[in-house]
């Protein structure tokens, strides 16, 4: 009985201060009181009172918040002070979970997709409308209108988006140039030249032809099958990829490779070091590689074989001569206030704060002369200083500037000649050709954000049994009878049901 | 651990050899020899795993990336030492392992021997009921969530003691020192009394000083335990200025493998380097190492008292 009733009287306070915070004129209530109602009738002039400290939970990251340029940064120019906190690097959720369920008073979260979902739904975040109508006019500048379909629930903004960098092309083909010229080939441009490359450099070169992870399975050569992303529009309908037809066709091919020594035979096992280390050490000749890798990838061989030359296979063709890449543009991060929190108002002030143009910008490439050189219209980082001061700023952002930010964010990738090298030829064979996925601007949905994770460990690991042909191609029907058991269905339903009314 | 054990062994044999060593036969010898072979063969087999991490962290990044590095260093340096020695978040994270494994170990020898002792007493009323609530903890617990709460709700979520109050009496280790203590003849407490001693006194003047080689055992136990803990920390530190090594090295770990990077660019292009990796476990490993071979002479010796007394 006394429990429910403390519950009742805790509803009660929320709901009254909520109604407090929105209904009332546009004065603050006083930043630091208890979240018990105030009283309204006497509108409080704006004080120039100490700002209250915020209490942060980030992500992980390999450095300490308080020591950072950025965290200093941040409270000069807010004039917030911040406690910072991280979420552990593994049982991330676990732990969240714990410390909400525990009521602990963070005033700013920053959430994966999952995480923001499971709490939005659960009731632990503070729809934030009205505090971003009061408050957030650098915010509201900040963030495109489709973003914000990303965040919310039954027509309630529940968190900021993120969208990070932008949409960018991430894994691109490479291939040995040195033993190409030396075996007379030229670099393949569809599947069925790749796979003839593939065979003449095992016949002559006796390598690996191909070497790959675990944890990147499809892409270049799935494309060429027209097997995208997750999610593919067809006639106006949704499909996930492993109800594609084409899907077979992919892991048809992909065991004929296996099947034939072309492709690692290692490949199911191999984390992305391994594989790196194979084509680094000149033991594979064609890689898919990641242009954060190419860094240290190709120093390796450089290193381990002098004579190596690397060239980018262009994206492949597919049947009708077409190539394209898949992209998602999902939001990465999401910015939520929970209910718990005692500074709801300070805590929207503070990321508006962080949000406002000049700050936004020091906040992401820090200081022009300092930090940041402009040349030829294009962000380049001075080193060290940019490395010293800035490796750990994006950890940092709460939302940004969806115009801007992608452009900021290439200095990141200027730090290193070859690395910037491979990012942008990889974005350059990729302009034209992206085809982002039609569920990147899809609002959470419940069936597919209880299935999504899940069903994808069970689609790949059971695509490296067809690779592998551990498992036989035409049990494929099988295996996607149980994808549809264990939620399949109910995914697609969903996705279908949203994207018809989307339109 | 499992290294020095085997070394424990190799002594344990030695002596035995040692002592018999003035008529051997040939088969013996060829025993011995065989005996030395082979444990020598085995210790360097738990061996390997460092010498291929003291290779790595003492190599040229490019080696280690492209897999060249085995046993032994290829394009030596030593910056990463420098690197991981300078690094603040290694160097706060030692020192709260040190707080930690000191105070720690410290604190639950002295709670969990004054816990064992009068427990060793037969005449100790109600002894059978205690000693049960005692087991009974070590197979039932709260819970992970509620045993949070309760920390919570004592103010010691985020805050250094939290890593060994909760853990300073150890049940297991209690029993065992309980049956060294009960193996210790009563008729010693019986002399120091009629000589005027009471019970504190016989406790640190006769049985404590009996019992070193016990006692330098569970020392050492909660020294590894806490020095290896990481858990404890996980689920009540997000201070990053109180993680303790062990979970800086895990977080080190998993901050560089796939599964975190996924999704996560910003993370994927600041990816610590291997040999760094390297260099950092075998730094944390090392100051644990050193304090075996201190206390190693207490366990020969509790071997000894051991057989004396049969």
């Amino acid at each position: 009985m006394a429990k429910k009733s403390t519950l009742l009287t805790l509803l009660l306070g929320v709901s009254l201060a909520l109604s407090g915070c929105g209904g009332g004129a546009e004065t603050p209530a006083s930043p630091g009181a208890d979240p018990a109602p105030q009283p309204s009738g006497t509108p409080s002039e704006p004080k120039e009172e100490a700002k209250p400290e915020i209490r942060m939970i980030m992500q992980y990251g390999l450095f300490d918040p308080a020591k950072e340029f950025t965290s200093k940064y941040i409270t000069e120019k807010t004039g917030y002070p911040v406690q910072y906190e991280m979420l552990p690097a593994e049982n991330a959720d676990e732990k969240l979970n714990l410390l909400v369920a525990n009521k602990e008073n963070f005033d700013v979260m920053k959430l994966n997709a999952a995480q923001f979902y499971n709490l939005a739904t659960s009731g632990a975040l503070e729809p934030m409308d009205e505090l971003l109508e009061a408050h957030g006019n650098h915010i509201n500048q900040a963030i495109k209108p489709e973003s914000w379909e990303s965040a919310t629930i039954d027509g309630k903004k529940y968190a900021i988006p993120e969208t990070g960098s932008g949409v960018s092309i991430g894994e691109e083909l490479i291939i040995r140039q040195d033993w190409l010229d030396e075996l007379g080939l030229s670099v393949p441009t569809n599947a069925d030249e790749l796979y003839n490359v593939l065979k003449t450099i095992k016949e002559k070169k006796n390598v690996i032809p191909l070497t790959g992870s675990k944890d990147s399975i499809y892409g270049d050569i799935a494309t060429t099958f027209g097997v995208l992303t997750d999610w593919k529009e067809v006639d106006g309908k949704l499909v996930h990829k492993a109800e594609q037809p084409e899907m077979k066709e992919f892991l048809g091919y992909m065991n004929k490779l296996y099947a034939e020594g072309l492709l690692d035979t290692e490949m199911p096992i191999n984390t992305a070091q391994k594989a790196i280390e194979k084509f680094a050490s000149g033991k594979a000749a064609a890689y898919k590689l990641a242009w954060w890798n190419a860094g240290s990838t190709i120093a390796a061989l450089n290193e381990s074989n002098p004579d190596a030359k690397v060239s980018v296979i262009p994206y492949l063709k597919g049947k009708d001569g077409k190539a394209v890449v898949g992209a998602n543009a999902n939001t990465t991060w999401f910015i939520a206030i929970p209910k718990a929190s005692k500074h709801k108002e300070d805590a929207v002030k503070f990321l508006n704060a962080k949000l406002e143009p000049e700050t936004f910008k020091g906040l992401a490439i820090g200081e022009e002369g300092v930090h940041h050189e402009v040349k030829d219209g294009k962000y380049y980082p001075i080193l060290p200083k940019f490395n010293d001061d800035l490796n750990n700023a994006s950890a940092f952002m709460t939302g940004v500037d969806e115009e801007k930010y992608p452009i900021y964010w290439q200095a990141r990738v200027r730090k290193d000649p070859v690395l910037q090298n491979y990012f942008e030829t990889f974005q350059k064979n990729a302009e034209g050709l992206v085809v982002v996925d039609p569920m990147s601007t899809a609002p959470p949905i419940d069936a597919v954000s209880r299935n999504t994770l899940k069903l994808r460990t069970l689609l790949d690991d059971n695509a490296l049994k067809f690779i592998t042909g551990s498992e036989p191609l035409e049990s494929y029907d099988t295996f996607l009878a149980q994808w549809r058991a264990e939620g399949g269905e109910d995914m697609v339903k969903a996705a279908n049901e949203w994207y018809q009314s989307a339109q | 651990m499992q290294l020095m054990k085997q070394d424990l062994d190799l002594k344990k044999i030695t002596a035995g050899a040692g002592g018999n060593a003035i008529k051997s036969s040939p088969g013996e010898k060829l025993f011995a020899a065989f005996n030395y072979a082979f444990f020598i063969l085995m210790g360097m087999t738990t061996m390997l795993p460092f010498i291929n991490l003291l290779a790595k962290s003492l190599s040229s990044e490019q080696a280690v990336v492209s897999g060249r590095v085995g046993l032994f260093p290829i394009g030596i340096q030593f910056e990463t030492y420098y690197y991981v020695l300078q690094d603040s978040m290694f160097l706060t994270s030692l020192r709260t392992s040190v707080l930690l494994t000191v105070i720690g170990t410290a604190l639950s020898l002295f709670m969990t021997t004054i816990t064992a002792y009068p427990l060793s007493k037969t005449r100790l009323r109600g002894r059978k009921w205690l000693l049960l609530m005692f087991v009974f903890t070590m197979l039932f617990s709260g819970g992970l969530i509620p045993t949070y709460l309760l920390m919570q709700n004592l103010n010691l979520v985020n805050t250094l003691p939290v890593l060994f109050l909760p853990a300073m009496v150890n049940v297991f280790n209690m029993l065992i020192i309980k049956n060294y203590f009960e193996g210790l003849p009563e008729s010693l407490e019986e002399s120091a009394k009629l000589d005027g001693a009471g019970n504190i006194r016989i406790l640190i003047h006769i049985i404590l000083p009996l019992s070193l080689p016990v006692l330098a055992t569970i020392a050492l136990f909660f020294a590894v335990a806490f020095w290896n803990d990481y858990f404890a920390a996980m689920i009540y530190i997000t201070n990053p200025e109180l993680k303790p090594l062990q979970l800086y090295l895990k977080e080190l770990i998993v901050s560089s493998g796939g599964e975190f990077l996924k999704n996560n660019v910003d993370a994927a292009i600041n990816m610590t380097p291997q040999s760094i990796q390297a260099s950092s476990i075998l730094l944390a490993t090392i100051p644990i190492l050193l304090v075996y071979p201190f206390l190693q002479k207490y366990f020969v010796k509790g071997v000894l008292v051991g057989s004396v007394k049969g």
